[in-house]
């Protein structure tokens, strides 16, 4: 049994483009690479009684969410032949129309890769402990809720 | 050593703290009735319980330096 690596999938505040940008030109020595599958989750100016959301503030349960990321990944792949895959979340304030998530996985083929991606999504809204806090313009607040 | 209870998301207005000791409980039924006389909120709130990271779904036995969390529904992404 190999030792268990377990990444840490959190950055604070926002993810950059530049980020996002450098992360996929660091794969340009892979060249059995043949597609990319990127998600990404954007903070949505949602509205409620007349106001508007300004931000989200995430926390999570950092020992059990990298803990249970670990074993998503695992599974992810041993079910889909992919190259690589990096997932990154936000933590703390993120403001309306920036990055709060970024999935990327990777795979000789179109297919593998979407289909990876997509799984993956799914998994880290409903199974990882993270919760997000919709800041309003006058500052009150709403705790969201995954449907 | 007593038990750590680690309160998450909504349940931290809720309780006005992310962290509580408390001294030996037999099981989480019993943690969480306390709980549940002291923030009488949490009764008409949904909330998952984990002991040392495992989410439970029935009482379950503690012991001396368990970690318990209370969490909502997750809303990460």
């Amino acid at each position: 049994m190999g030792e268990k690596k377990i990444k840490n999938i959190f950055v604070e505040g926002a993810i950059s483009s530049q980020k996002i940008a450098d992360s996929i030109q660091s794969h340009a020595s892979k060249t059995n690479i043949g597609a990319h599958s990127i998600f990404l989750g954007q903070v949505r100016a949602d509205e409620k009684d007349g106001k508007q959301v300004a931000s989200i503030e995430y926390t999570c349960y950092q020992d059990m969410a990298l803990e249970k990321m670990h074993e998503i990944r695992e599974s992810i792949f041993a079910k889909y032949e992919l190259t690589c895959m990096h997932v990154y979340h936000s933590l703390g304030n993120v403001m309306v129309g920036e990055i709060c998530l970024f999935v990327f996985t990777s795979s000789k083929h179109r297919k593998m890769a979407i289909d990876a991606c997509s799984e993956l999504v799914e998994a880290i809204k409903f199974e990882l402990p993270i919760w997000g806090k919709e800041i309003y313009q006058d500052q009150t607040i709403v705790w969201k809720e995954n449907k | 050593m007593a038990i750590t209870v680690y309160f998450f998301g909504s349940l931290v207005d809720i309780t006005g703290q992310s962290k509580k000791e408390l001294n030996s409980f037999s099981d989480t039924d019993a943690l969480n009735l306390l709980l549940q006389k002291d923030y009488p909120t949490l009764i008409s709130t949904k909330y998952f319980i984990a002991v040392n990271q495992q989410m439970i779904k029935t009482n379950h036995e503690l012991n001396n330096g368990d970690i318990v969390a209370l969490m909502p529904p997750f809303s990460g992404g």
